[in-house]
């Protein structure tokens, strides 16, 4: 809903302006390093789950272009607080923790414990489900602009439930993905449905969706807090400082440092079931 | 406070036991078209005994019986004097003309009160009239009166192409803006590019930087008050305009067998007509317009009728995207009665509304939202006596905000029909002002208002763990929404829950000699409606919301110190203010709040407060060819928010932090030059701090993102804003001595193309992955513009 508003509001401002936009150089604050943590346990329907990747780096200045920031040598494990079982992540000296026996399942609450520099960071967990991806739709109609190509998927919502989902969306040969959330507020018990399209581009004939890209789409069913943390980030990420768009500000994952709790994690540990799909436009 | 009331009481009576005194009143209107005038001065030659007239065109002067001259004065048109003998109560009405030497008298400030009052207490008030406004230099030849007030020291807004308007580094919606009294929610179209007020329809407009008088209440920071024209009472006369971007059309004239007048002006953009031309945006259709209406009635010398209303409404569809309607709509209706020499009175009943609806077809959505008042006010004007001066009036005003109800636009839609809690609530106020000469020297304003606002039921209100409906996550560091533990259903009968506040105010001025004064000030004010807007610029989707259970109002408390003084025969004038104000429940929304459909707003706001403090420089120079003001401000506005019974630190860790309208410097230049009887010129010059902003002092990379850090807010600027306007007006010499009269318009807006930024953002390129910063300005060149504006 909000990203819509915030579309709109945005299209307002660039469409009836002669306004230009260009590349400035600009001098922004220096913060020292923090730990960064991507543990994301996400389990593909249909496998087993038991290969799982936890990253570690750190942060560094916003226009360093050097991002050799690999944290090696941290202790990492998991363990299900409703079985007991620990998962002892494996260092792959890269900045890459990995393990091939990890058990999800669905509800049971997860516990992350890094030990990094001798301070322990901890972050807590429940494995949510997710609903799968029905008939994906090509169409032209669809989307924002009615002359390229667009894929539409749809998914039930539970009605005894709140909901939320975060879709990944990438094509083949692109840098990285695209990301957006989803919360049943306003479609309680409906049909959701979510679309991509890219946009046109001037420069590039190609830009948007043709016959023969291949997109990647994952469908992310996520906790509450998870939910909030993402939909905060993905929107600063997008909005980047536009006029209409709310003051960025920290944003905080469930990663707490309990040693020095001042020094806390970026990144979260999340959990969660996903349904993917890949899709040739005809 | 007790003890304040009467203490009032016993100043005012203990000044009415006098000699025997008669009083003399009137209205003074323009000998041409019948308009009443505001501000004109009336005195008795020889006597400090003098009074300027009201919004109505009323004075009422008091001295001991005798034989005077009484002369009114008013810059710009030829003095004019009377013998009276002052025997018995009676009426005396003026008309004054225009003073005939046109090119020495067609002054900017053609009123006598835009220059300094070195007398009256009354202080950080500015008054700019239509022709001045007209003659500055503008975006795309579309006259504004937002955009010159802002050349006013004290005065900011967000830059090109964001609405409303900053006061003493107040928020846009702390200001109460009235269009012939009725209240006007957003004073702009297209996004903050033209304003509301269409300037062939207005007389004056007089904006309250502080030292609010007690008739006004509600906002807290400054209230501008906008009036239209009554109307050509003498003969029939047609203004217009055409422009690049819209077209104007006034027409005015005597009705009722001239016993009365009628206006109507109405305005709009054409832009949309040319747009099936282009292929691209054949679909589309972007378009405003307004319509102002005011009529008036004389039924004797003691009673008088007006009627006004305002209509206007923007259009924006982007073909298949979006459809969106937005705009206000007000009425008033007046009664002027005239009760004796002495009092003065009227009797409004106004009503306003400002809605705004979105369409999105391709999320078959429908959202509209409004917000709808009714006032009726009495005020009342007192003229004691020669030392003595009371206004006092009661006023009430319901207000009905429908925050918004999403609907469907088709039943194959996944939206839910969705509405969001109607909100009601009644404003309640009575206030006794007084105008007081003390001595020769020194004279006070002294005045209390009081008022209280009932937030109604009819509606149910969720109940929170501990009484948070915001709570502290300890454990991240977070604020998060409270735990919903139940509901409470209040009744339509019901009251949720009332406020009372006694606002004093206080003004004092000395005059230290025949040219120059000294003034200071106290106010207090409170303010019930809030506008729920968690980004930097103010938008049409932002929603009004009452105080209540959850949001407490905002009450602030304003001194000033002033000095004024007129130099060269009042050719030149200085005006230097200081001020200090602090604002009580500000609310500010915690980190990632989302405002937009929620029902439960306590759930994303904490309850902070703000202060700001600075210094203004106004000097002006008002007759002859070139005239023209220079104003600095020199100023700080900070607010901040502790975590209080959410727990926690607070936003921003409890730390004070810039407000988005901090402006360290903000200086303005406006002159215009009468070349001749053809030519003139005229020209703006603003340079300000940048707006404060947050930048990034980090990144990370998660989810194969380059994810940005941030901390302290709005800590870091965006770079200055400066820019230069011209413009030239030719009025051709064939002008002269026929009915049709004509005017071009050139105008040169931003010319030399300074790129100000209305934001940086900072983006990660796609291409390559690499972060950059990227500026948006609005106005990356200069914007010419050319307008034909005639009259008959």
């Amino acid at each position: 809903m909000k990203k819509y508003i915030k579309l709109t509001t945005l299209l307002m401002l660039f469409i009836v302006l002669i306004s230009c936009d260009d590349k400035i150089d600009i001098d922004v604050p220096e913060a020292p390093p923090r730990l960064v943590i991507e543990a994301s346990l996400d389990w593909e329907k249909g496998t087993t789950g038991n290969n799982q990747t936890i990253k570690l780096s750190t942060s560094t200045p916003y226009f360093d272009t050097t991002l050799n920031t690999s944290v090696i040598g941290a202790t990492v494990s998991v363990r299900n607080n409703n079985s007991g079982a620990v998962y002892n992540f494996v260092d792959q000296n890269d900045g890459i923790y990995t393990i091939d026996n990890f058990v999800p399942v669905i509800n049971d609450s997860y516990t992350l414990t890094v030990i990094h520099d001798g301070e322990t960071y901890t972050a807590t967990e429940n494995m949510m489900a997710v609903t799968p991806i029905m008939n994906p739709t090509q169409s032209l109609e669809g989307g924002f602009d009615d002359e390229v190509l667009d894929l539409t998927i749809f998914f039930d919502d539970p009605v005894d439930e709140e909901n939320f989902y975060m879709v990944s969306v990438k094509e083949e040969g692109d840098l990285f993905a695209e990301l957006e959330t989803q919360s049943d507020e306003f479609t309680n018990g409906n049909t959701q449905e979510e679309f991509f399209e890219k946009d046109r581009d001037d420069e590039d004939e190609t830009a948007e969706y043709n016959p023969g890209d291949t997109i990647n789409v994952k469908l992310f069913g996520i906790s509450q807090r998870y939910y909030n943390y993402i939909t905060l980030l993905v929107e600063q990420y997008d909005s980047g400082g536009d006029p209409f768009a709310t003051i960025p500000a920290e944003i905080k994952g469930n990663c707490i440092n309990e040693t020095n709790e001042a020094n806390y994690a970026f990144g979260y540990f999340r959990v969660t079931e996903f349904e993917q799909i890949t899709y040739t436009f005809q | 406070m007790k003890n304040s009331l009467i203490w009032l009481c016993l100043l005012v009576t203990a000044t009415m036991f006098s000699q025997e005194k008669y009083s003399v009143s009137g209205t003074i209107k323009d000998g041409k078209n019948g308009e009443t005038l505001f501000g004109a001065t009336v005195y008795l030659k020889g006597t400090t005994n003098g009074a300027v007239t009201n919004e109505y065109g009323f004075y009422s002067i008091t001295a001991p019986k005798g034989t005077y001259t009484l002369i009114v004065s008013f810059l710009g048109y030829e003095n004019v004097s009377k013998e009276i003998t002052l025997d018995v109560d009676q009426t005396v009405n003026f008309e004054i003309k225009e003073a005939s030497t046109s090119l020495e008298t067609v002054v900017i400030e053609a009123e006598e009160s835009e220059r300094v009052n070195i007398r009256k207490p009354q202080m950080s008030v500015s008054k700019l009239n239509a022709a001045t406004i007209k003659q500055m230099p503008v975006v795309l030849g579309e006259v504004d009166v937002i955009k010159s007030i802002q050349m006013l020291p004290g005065v900011t807004n967000g830059g090109e192409g964001t609405a409303g308007f900053n006061v003493r580094g107040g928020a846009a919606d702390q200001n109460l803006v009235l269009l012939d009294e009725a209240i006007i929610y957003n004073t702009s179209h297209f996004f903050g590019f033209f304003s509301v007020f269409n300037a062939d329809a207005i007389k004056d407009i007089k904006l309250y930087k502080g030292d609010i008088p007690a008739k006004f209440g509600g906002r807290i920071s400054s209230v501008l008050d906008v009036r239209q024209k009554d109307g050509n009472s003498k003969n029939l006369e047609v203004n217009g305009g055409v422009g690049l971007i819209s077209s104007r059309l006034a027409v005015e004239g005597p009705m009722f067998n001239k016993k009365g007048s009628f206006l109507v002006a109405g305005r709009t953009s054409y832009a949309h007509l040319f747009m099936p031309l282009i292929q691209e945006i054949k679909d589309d259709k972007i378009s405003f317009y307004d319509l102002n209406l005011k009529t008036n009635y004389e039924i004797n010398e003691n009673n008088r009728i007006y009627l006004s209303g305002y209509f206007g409404r923007d259009i924006f569809d982007i073909s298949k995207f979006i459809k969106n309607r937005y705009g206000n709509a007000s009425a008033n209706l007046r009664w002027n009665h005239v009760f004796n020499e002495k009092l003065f009175s009227n009797l409004s009943l106004i009503y306003s509304k400002y809605d705004y609806r979105i369409v999105l077809d391709f999320i078959k959505l429908d959202w509209v939202a409004d917000i709808k008042n009714f006032n009726l006010k009495y005020d009342l004007r007192y003229y004691a006596s020669d030392k003595l001066k009371l206004d006092f009036g009661v006023s009430g005003i319901t207000y009905d905000f429908n925050p918004g109800e999403v609907k469907p636009t088709d039943p194959s839609s996944s939206i839910n029909f969705r509405k969001l809690d109607q909100k009601r609530a009644f404003e309640a106020a009575a206030y006794i002002s007084v105008e007081h000469e003390l001595t020769d020297k020194l004279t006070a304003q002294y005045g209390l208002r009081f008022s209280t606002f009932s937030r109604l039921g009819g509606q149910v209100l969720s109940d929170y763990a501990n009484n948070q409906p915001v709570v502290y996550n300890d454990e991240i560091g977070i604020y998060e929404e409270g735990e919903e533990i139940g509901t409470t259903d209040y009744k339509k009968s019901e009251s949720i829950k009332t406020f009372a506040n006694f606002d004093p105010r206080l003004g004092l001025s000395y005059q230290l000699n025949d040219d120059s004064s000294v003034k200071a000030s106290y106010t207090r004010s409170v303010q019930y409606v809030h506008l729920l807007s968690n980004t930097v610029s103010v938008t049409p989707v932002d929603v009004w919301a009452p105080s209540g259970r959850y949001i407490e109002p905002q009450k602030s408390n304003q001194y000033a110190v002033g000095y004024y003084r007129n130099f060269k025969d009042k050719t030149y004038s200085l005006e230097l203010e200081a001020y200090y104000k602090n604002v009580d429940n500000r609310i500010d929304y915690i980190d990632g709040s989302d405002l937009i459909g929620t029902n439960n707003i306590e759930t994303e706001i904490l309850n902070g407060e703000a202060r700001a403090y600075g210094l203004e420089i106004l000097f002006r120079k008002n007759l002859g060819k070139f005239k023209g003001w220079f104003a600095y401000t020199l100023s700080k506005s900070e607010q901040r928010a502790l975590g209080g019974n959410a727990g926690g630190p607070g936003i921003n860790r409890g730390n004070w932090y810039n407000t988005p309208y901090d402006r360290t410097h903000d200086f303005s230049v406006t002159g215009t030059y009468d070349f001749n009887d053809k030519w003139k010129f005229s020209a703006n010059f603003v340079y300000q701090t940048g707006r404060p902003v947050t930048y990034p002092n980090g990144q990370y990379e998660y989810e194969g993102l380059s994810i940005a850090s941030f901390d302290e807010r709005n800590a870091n600027r965006l770079p200055a804003y400066h820019r230069l306007d011209l413009s030239a007006i030719y009025t051709p010499g064939k002008n002269k001595n026929r009915r049709w009269q004509s005017e071009w318009v050139f105008g040169l807006y931003n010319a030399y193309a300074r790129r100000n930024a209305a934001s940086i953002s900072f983006t990660q390129d796609f291409d390559t992955g690499v972060n950059e910063a990227r500026r948006l300005s609005i106005f990356g060149s200069v914007i010419p513009s050319i307008t034909y504006n005639f009259k008959f």
